[in-house]
This record gives C-alpha cells, structure tokens and sequence, in this order.
C-alpha cells in the first residue's frame, strides 16, 4: 500500500473531490461531509460544470464537468488527494481511470462507494491502482472517518457523525456500513471513543484488504483496540490471522463473525466462488480461525473473563449487544484507560410504546418499563409531538397517483367513497368537506355552515375586482371559459387571500393552547385568555410602533368599518353565519375569538374604529372549525388547512363570476367595459 | 439474482461458440429412434437432469442408460426431478466419454489475488471439496492480458501433466477462459476434462454463475433457461419488484417460518437480527434487507409485497434496522405505515403486536408517523431507538413470539 500509517488513509489536511457530486446521495453527503470535516475542495458531474453545492450561506462547493477541467481551474494547492467515487455503476471504471492518468502522482487514496460495481471492473481497479501505488477502498464502501482528526470521506456517521462519533481508542472496522455506525454507538455507551471507522466494503473483492488495513493501524499509537464486524465470503481474515500470528500482532481484537445463517441456507453468496477458494470463506471457519487465534474462549454475557488468563490478543463476541459490556471488561484486565467516565449498560429502552390489553398478560419478564429517550432526541420529540402542529407529510412521486381520487373502471371515488353513494345520500357540501380535507364532516351543521360561506362568497357587487374580470371578459367577446379564467385571475392574496392569512392567525394563537374540540363551550375559557394574551401583545406593539415608527403587524379580516359610529359593527353577511350558529346553540371558539377580539381592541385603544368581523374571517373560522380535530390528530397539513379557506372563497366567487359573464354577454354591448380615453388620466413620473 | 446456467445450456449454446469439445447430447424430449441411435453410435450414454444442484452423482441422478427403453423411462424421471431443493428444468441424455484421465478447471475472482484466478487439478472427476489442497494450484491472471497457450501450458506442466497432454488442455482451458470474460461471469468450472484416446480434452460437465452488475451479461445471446425454482409467490414478486429499480434494495429469501414478519434493514443488521431469531425460536418468515435510503414509493411497494402475502398469518411484526447512515427513516417509516393502514383489514380485526428499533436520518419524524399508525390500527407496540441494540430486539421480539404462540396454543 501506498499508506504507511493509518492517518495516510485520511487526516486532516486532506484534499478530497467527489464525482457525480450532484447525484442525489453525493449531493446530501458532501454538504454534511463539509459541514463536518471542511476537506471537500470540488467535485465534477456530467453536464454539471459550473454549478455549486450550497453548504450553507456564503459557502459553496465548486462543480466542474469533469476531472480534467476541476485540475485546471482549481490552484495546485487544492489538487485533490484523496477521491470519493460516487459515480454510477457503469462510469466508474471511465471515471477512475481518468482521475488516475491525469494526476496519479497526487491523488494517494480512491474511495469507492458505488453499489453493483461487476467483480471484473473491481479487479481491473485493482490492477491500475496497484501499477499507480494508489490505494483503493472498495467498492461499496461506505467510507472513513478519523474522528479524532474531525474529518471523514463518505456517509460514516449519517448526518450526525458527530452524535455517535466520539475520539477516543477503539478503531473499527467492519465488511458493514450501518454496523460502523452502529458499533461506534455501542462502544460510546462503555465509555469508549472511536479513532478511526472503516467501512470495507463488501463486495466479492475487497480491494483494501483486512491484513492491509491492521498493517496500517499496528503502528497507529492510539488506537488502544480493534473491533472488527466481519460476514462470510472471502480469505480476507484468514490471510490476516496467519500474519498477525507471524508478526505476533499486539492490539487486542474484539470480533463478532455474522452470517451462519448463510452458511446453512447458501442465501447471500456465491457458494461455488467460495468452493474454489477452500476453506475459511463460511462464517463458521471464520468463528473458528478466530478463536483459535485468540486462544481465548468467546465472551459470555454475564460471566467474568478468564482468570488465569489475559486476553492479549482479544476475543470473540457472539452477540452484538455484548459488545459495550466485553469492551469494558478488555479494557479492565489489560489495564486500558477508558476514554470516558460514563457507562451506560445497553438494555431495552423502549422510547415510545402502548402495548395495550396485551400488556396486561405477559409474563412480568417481558413486559417493558417505560424508557427514556435520551437528551438529544428529547427535544426533537417535544417539538415533532408538541410544537409541530398537523400532519407532516413525506413527499413521494404524485405522477400517476392521488390520494383523491380514484376509479376501479366501475366507480369514479372521492377519497375512497363512491360519488355515486355521495350523489345519492350526501349533499354537495358533505362531498365538498371530504372532497378537501380527505375525511368526512364531523358535525352535521358543519355542511350547513359551508353552504353559507360559499353563497356568501358568491359576489360583493358588480365593482369588485373578480367580478369585473368576468365583465371585462365578456366585454372582450370572450368564451366562459375565459371569463372564468379571468374571475379567478383577479383574486388573489389580497382578495380573497385573507381567509388564509386569518387560519394562520388563529393557527399560531390555538396551536400550542389547550383547545380541543372549538365546538365545546368549555372551550371559552382558554378563548377569553388568548383575547386578553393576545390584545396585551397588540397593545405592547403598539407601544413599540410609536416609538420607532414601525407600523404593527393587523389582524387580518377585521376592518371594513362601514358603519364607523355605531357601538358595534357588523359584516351583514358574517351575521347570517354568526345567527345560525346562535340560533342553533353551537359554541364556536373562533367566532367568539374574533368577536371578542374585535370589541376588547376597542376597548383597550389598539383602534379607534369599531371593527367588523368580516366575511372572509367568517370562512376561515368555519373551516378552521371543521379542520381542527384533524389538525390535532395530525391527519392533516397546516399547508392545506391555510389553502382551504382561499379555495372556499375562490369556489363561491367562480359562481359569482359566472354569474356575471352570463348576465354581461346576454345584455352588454361590445368593448363596453372600455374606458375613454378622455377619462383616463397621464401622470408625471414623481422626481 | 445472479443467473446460472448449467451443463445442457453450456452444450447447446456456448460451447460450440468458444470451440470447446463437449460429447454429443440430446435433450428431453427426444424420438424413441434418435435415441436408440445414439445408444447405438455412443460407446455409452448418460441421462442427466438440468438442475441447478451439484452432487448430482453422488445421489443417483446420474444414470448410465444401456437401451432406449431405460433412456426414456430414465429422461423422463429426471426431467421432474426435486433435489436439494431445486428442481430440474428438463432431462438430457449425453455421450459418456471413456478415459484414464481426468482434470478438474475452475475460474473465479479469488480474495487472496484481488484478480481472476484458475484453480487446476490433474485428479479431477471427483468433487472439487473433496480434492486435497496439495493436489490443486490456484494462479492469477492478469485481468488485462488474460490467459494465453503459454501461461496455461506452464500452469499444468507445474502440476505435473503428461507432456502429451499439455498442449490440448492448454488450448481447452484458454477457450474457457475467452469464455468466461467475454460473457461477464463470476465462476465457471469444467469438471471433469476427459482426455479421449486421441489426446483431446472435452468439457463433460460444466456450470457458472454470472456477475449481474456486469453489462456484458446483459445480453448472453439466448434466452436465460429458466428453471422451476422452489420459490414462494412471495420471492417471485419480490424479485420482480427488485428487478425493476437500483433505488434502493428489496431482497427476501423465503424461510417458510410461521411467526415474524421481519422488515429489515441493511446487510449486516439484516444478518445479526435473523440469526438471532432464529437461535431464539423466533421463526422468521423470511430473510429481508430493505436498506439501501429507497424513496417513498419503493419503500411502499416493498412493504406492501411483504403485508399481502404475509400480514394475514404474521404472529409478530418486527421492524428493525441499525443507525442508519443514508436511509431516511422518515420516507421509510412513513411508507411502510401507509401500507400496513392499507394491508391492515387482511388482519380480519385480529390485532398483531410491533416491535420497532431504528436510528438514522429523520428519525424523530419517522417513528412518530409510525406511532400514529399503529396508534390508528389499536395494535400493541414498542418502540426502540439506537440505543437500544438491534439483537437485543431481535431476541425480545423472538421471546415475546414464543410467550404468545404457547399462551394461544394454551388457550
């Protein structure tokens, strides 16, 4: 190997580039990998040149289109030495062996972490590299890290290496990538730290073999113990036991042989490549080279080790959970330091469990006590169970699927029901509610409601905006659909927009209150205590405001004072919905929110004016209502509860300007919604 | 899954390519006559099965065939034949090839060279596990200059082979080797050579298996035979599924168990986990490996495959994996959520207890949909994070199976 010591495999100080680096997984790893260990200094995809990954604010990966052109741009300072290929399977032989003509002298380590690389190109990797003196780590690997030198090549450690990695004395490595990560965990629980995590790869060919790499770490001074997690496959340990027992190698070794099971059920390997390499190649002949080799029993759970003995070259475990306790007690004969104070035996926490009726039956040594989610993802749950409020949705591909709609060939269906049992039983609100939300209405009066907001939405006089888009498309000799087109063109966050400014209004007042279900009237209470936090937060901003002149965030929906001097100001048709309701004794929380809210900003001075509740806060409210036990049960998102009221707007409105179209193309002459140019008015441009 | 083929595809089509000597064959089914006259023109015939297996001989499906009526009676057997758990595609009868002497060849990538080698045994014939390491040599070969007449003539010669022997089994093993790297295989082996009286090598028995990431197997130049594996409808449509994308990996190795359902995830933890299930009678259903960070859809789809065929029966559904590096465990839990609610009625409203034990990349999230899930569906569950070791799971998944089946026996 062109490596001498296990840092020449990775330090920092490294130079790393990446190919394909805007690949999905490349793109993701190298942004943490830079946030980590900042030894990234390029990369180069196909067509990609002149790109850049976004690290974070003002820091960027360079992209070059290929290998040639990043030594060309790049200063021969940054010229890479260490390279990750991420390339697809069949690039990787053309990528590598450019990245090898091109500058062999420089570049001293290829990481290798494409799957499904054939066994043909591996070996002709091995090959060139071996000619060059480069080192090759793969193919499939995961990567490296040295965690004492805070840097790593590769996916080591997920997107928190940091959380599991901790410097310390053990090195790992292991034919597995997750089990890096993994041990590494296991290890921190006994109080051990981690020098150096090695993922081999485990493809047929490993092309930095066992023996390679305990020849770099045999003289690496911190690295107090080995632990390896080896799989069948392979003459890779036996090779290296017969040169640790010639060399009479001194860092003791802690193994866990996987993969009997292959040996029984011939699953995962190709049983005659292992037939013409002999024997040593089944998991059961490694278990036994092993253990000859340490001439010391395997670890039993429970038990103390060998007294009479030490265990100078280590010993083997046969279950992985016994790792942090067989570490510990290596580390207490042979008179090793443990890097930390702390251990944390290994046992079932369970961070979230319900085991219901079940629970009650089992035998007491297999029901769970509660566990405790440990400190780092402590807040993480407060957030996602507390804070996070609806559902949080994974995105997938929508292409050719809906949650919807479907239809079977026989039966067109709204998420899941028939349109002909809706059109049949259900009104067209009831379908309109399942239709939105995914989920049918709860309360009966909640289709009633919903008839109300869409007829109320219908139109506010021929002067508004989205009327007057129908009319000037009708004007124009335009077809309905056009006019339509039109209606729905001149709404917008401004109008009818603020039914969703108001959801999000109410949403971050009641998201984190108590309030359950806004339909009881136990609701009240908590409703009167978010007027008073909240009219006390307008108030204190309005303070603010004076003093440094910037104008205080409104309540969206409140305003259109019409009738200025009365004692109370109403929103006719905000009325009809707030009588039905009356009328009908149903309590609702944000009704009551805005009404009260409106009055006590009046009260309390934040306005002179008498505001109205008007229409649009209306629709929110109603569909705040019906959303919000879904919102509370996480069935769905904050971004579709928001959306609804606007379409709910938009909806009523379309039928409003329908109806204009309709009425202006019968009697309206043509081009009438033109304006003279005499009563159009030329400006100056203000100087 | 890497494709094999075996002696009777080797006859028909890439033998007579690479100007390899086989015996004459005929396949089953085959007219009364035309097998007679080969029982006639051959000195002796033998009837094979096309199955994937070795061992044939040692276990009677190897039958030396002196009259036509034996051949048929014989051929047709063996055409349905089950052994070791394979079963035979179809049957052929091949001219038996007398000899005094018998060399055993086999090519593959070998861990000690990091290249190509050739394994050669002057005693072949026998099984190759039963050939003592002194009496065969493995030697590398370069991958870019391959195998040439001169290295494979020094190659036996070392070995001790009779100098008259040399230059056609020189010629042989160099064909096989043009054989093998042109059609992007893993392993091929050709046991035994017989050399006839006219000092000729001929190929009487052969298999391999192909390198599938290799794109030289793409397209082998006839159609791959198809055997009638024992395989479950369950692996069928898994292997489907995997076939159709890299994103991600969907392998399952059907274990007939009857009690846990395992989704698992990544090679190694996938390996620990069964094991300890198995050592802890906790009788998996089957081998899976789900890892691989596959996007929403993928992960659906698997587990989707997994519910329909094994849901209704599961005793125990376990979910578990190690730390996850790249796999994100939001996408994966939240899919494999979406299609347990979807599979959940193949349960007839029989409960089924969970036990989960991730870590990884949005691992809060992911457990959480997971949660309401299972919270929706009313089924018992627990929970474990990373720090909780998978084979600690693995053996309380293993003995809460085993209280519940022998209380529910009890019951």
């Amino acid at each position: 190997m062109r490596a001498k010591t296990i840092t020449d495999l990775l330090c920092k100080g490294d130079r790393v580039a990446v190919s394909n680096i805007t690949g999905r997984e490349a793109n993701k790893v190298t942004t943490i990998t830079q946030h980590y260990a900042n030894n990234i200094v390029g990369g180069w995809a196909l067509g990609k040149g002149g790109r850049r990954i976004i690290v974070e604010k003002n820091i960027s990966i360079p992209v070059f289109s290929d290998y040639n052109e990043l030594l060309e741009k790049l200063p021969e300072k940054k010229w890479p030495n260490k390279i990750i290929i991420y390339s697809p399977p069949e690039a990787v032989y053309g990528d590598l062996k450019n990245v090898v003509n091109s500058s062999a002298e420089n570049v001293e380590t290829i990481f290798i972490i494409t799957e499904n690389v054939s066994v043909e190109v591996s070996a002709k990797i091995r090959n060139l590299c071996n000619e060059k003196n480069i080192d090759v780590l793969g193919c499939n690997t995961l990567g490296v890290i040295n965690v004492t030198d805070h840097v790593r090549v590769g996916a080591v450690g997920g997107d928190q290496p940091e959380e599991t990695f901790h410097p310390g004395s053990a090195t790992i490595i292991s034919n597995s990538g997750n089990m890096v990560n993994t041990m590494a965990a296991y290890l921190y629980g006994a109080g051990i730290g981690v020098r150096f995590g090695i993922s081999t790869g485990k493809d047929q060919l490993i092309l930095t073999p066992l023996k390679d790499i305990l020849e770099l770490v045999r003289n690496d001074k911190k690295t107090k113990v080995i632990i390896l997690y080896i799989e069948p496959g392979g003459l890779y340990e036996q090779i290296a036991l017969q040169w640790m027992k010639e060399i009479n190698f001194h860092i003791p070794i802690i193994v866990y042989v996987g993969g009997t099971i292959a040996d029984e059920t011939n699953l995962s390997l190709g049983h005659a490549g292992a037939v013409a390499e002999g024997n040593g190649t089944r998991a059961k002949e490694k278990i036994e080279l092993f253990d000859n080799y340490f001439d010391f029993p395997p670890y039993i759970r429970g038990k103390h080790l060998c007294r009479t003995k030490k265990p100078t070259r280590g010993f083997r475990i046969q279950a992985l959970h016994d790792l942090p306790d067989a570490v510990r007690a290596l580390y207490n004969k042979l008179e090793i330091d443990r890097d930390y104070k702390h251990y944390k035996p290994l046992k079932l926490n369970p961070w979230l469990k319900n085991m219901g009726k079940l629970a009650k039956t089992l035998s007491p040594k297999l029901v769970i006590s509660d566990g405790i989610i440990p400190a780092s993802y402590k807040k993480k749950f407060s957030y996602v169970l507390k804070k996070q409020f609806g559902k949080v949705i994974t995105s997938r591909n929508m292409k050719n699927a809906s949650h919807a709609s479907s239809n079977d060939g026989e039966n067109p269906r709204i998420y899941g029901e028939k349109t002909t049992d809706l059109m049949a039983d259900k009104s067209f609100e009831y379908s309109l509610i399942l239709s939105w939300t995914g989920y049918p209405p709860s309360n009966e009066f909640e289709t009633e409601l919903v008839k109300q907001t869409l007829v109320a939405a219908f139109t506010n006089g021929p002067g508004t905006i989205s009327a007057q888009g129908a009319k000037l498309s009708a004007s124009a000799g335009n077809n309905p659909h056009t006019a339509m087109i039109a209606t729905l063109a001149t709404i917008g966050s401004v109008h009818g927009g603020n039914g969703s400014k108001a959801t999000e209004f109410l949403m971050k007042i009641f998201a984190n209150s108590k309030l359950v279900d806004p339909y009881n009237p136990r609701s009240k209470r908590i409703v009167d205590k978010a007027v008073l936090d909240c009219v006390k937060k307008m108030s204190k901003a309005k303070q603010m405001s004076k003093e440094t002149d910037i104008p205080f965030e409104k309540v969206p929906c409140l305003g259109h004072p019409v009738y200025r001097n009365n004692d109370v100001n109403y929103d006719p048709r905000e009325r009809i919905i707030s009588q039905y309701l009356e009328k009908n004794n149903i309590y609702h929380a944000f009704f009551d929110f805005y009404h009260q809210l409106a009055a006590k900003m009046k009260k309390e001075g934040i306005t002179n004016n008498v505001l109205a509740v008007n229409v649009d806060a209306a629709i929110a409210c109603i569909w705040l209502g019906i959303c919000w036990h879904l919102l509370f049960e996480k069935k769905i998102t904050v971004a579709r509860t928001k959306n609804i009221p606007f379409l709910a707007f938009a909806l009523g409105r379309a039928a409003g300007g329908a109806a204009e179209y309709l009425d202006h193309a019968d009697y309206g002459s043509a081009m009438d919604m033109r304006i003279p140019v005499s009563e159009c008015e030329f400006l100056n441009l203000p100087k | 899954m890497n494709h094999q083929i075996s002696e009777l595809t080797f006859l028909k089509q890439l033998a007579p390519r690479f100007a390899i000597l086989t015996p004459e064959f005929i396949e089953w089914p085959a007219q009364r006559q035309r097998i007679q006259n080969c029982i006639n023109k051959w000195s002796a015939a033998i009837a094979k099965p096309d199955i994937l297996a070795g061992g044939r001989g040692k276990a009677g499906a190897m039958v030396k065939i002196d009259t036509a009526k034996d051949a048929i009676q014989t051929l047709q057997r063996l055409s349905s034949l089950e052994f070791k758990g394979r079963m035979a595609r179809t049957s052929y009868l091949v001219e038996f090839i007398p000899t005094t002497y018998e060399v055993y060849t086999a090519i593959t990538y070998d861990s000690r060279f990091l290249s190509p080698v050739i394994t050669i045994s002057l005693k072949g014939g026998v099984d190759v596990e039963q050939i003592k390491d002194t009496e065969k040599k493995t030697f590398p070969i370069d991958i870019y200059k391959g195998l040439d007449v001169y290295q494979a003539g020094d190659i036996l010669n070392s070995l001790g082979c009779p100098d008259k022997l040399i230059s056609p089994l020189a010629r042989a093993v160099v064909n096989l080797w043009d054989l093998f790297i042109t059609s992007g295989m893993q392993m091929c082996e050709v046991n035994p050579w017989r050399i006839t009286s006219e000092n000729k090598a001929v190929a009487c028995d052969f298999k391999a298996v192909y390198d599938q990431a290799n794109f030289k197997q793409k397209n082998p130049g006839f159609d791959w035979p198809e055997y009638p594996e024992n395989i479950s409808e369950f692996e069928e449509e898994m292997n489907r599924w995997n076939n159709k994308s890299y994103q991600g990996q969907a392998h399952v190795s059907d274990l007939s168990g009857k009690g846990i359902l395992p989704l698992l995830f990544g090679g190694g933890a996938s390996t620990i986990v069964i094991e300890t299930l198995i050592q802890n009678n906790g009788d998996p259903m089957f081998l899976s490996d789900f890892g691989g960070n596959p996007p929403y859809e993928r992960m659906y789809g698997t587990a989707d495959i997994c519910f329909k065929h094994k849901l209704a029966d599961a005793k125990l559904l376990l979910i578990l994996g190690g730390k996850a590096n790249n796999t994100r465990i939001d996408v994966t839990f939240q899919a494999i959520a979406d299609a347990l609610a979807a599979n959940a009625h193949l349960r007839d409203g029989r409960e089924l207890p969970v036990i989960v034990g991730r870590g990884g990349p949005g691992l809060v999230l992911g457990v959480t949909a997971m949660q309401r899930a299972l919270d929706e569906l009313g089924w018992p569950y627990a929970i474990f994070g990373p720090d909780t070791p998978i084979s600690m799971v693995a053996q309380y998944s293993a003995d809460l199976y085993n209280y519940l089946t022998f209380h529910s026996q009890k019951a």
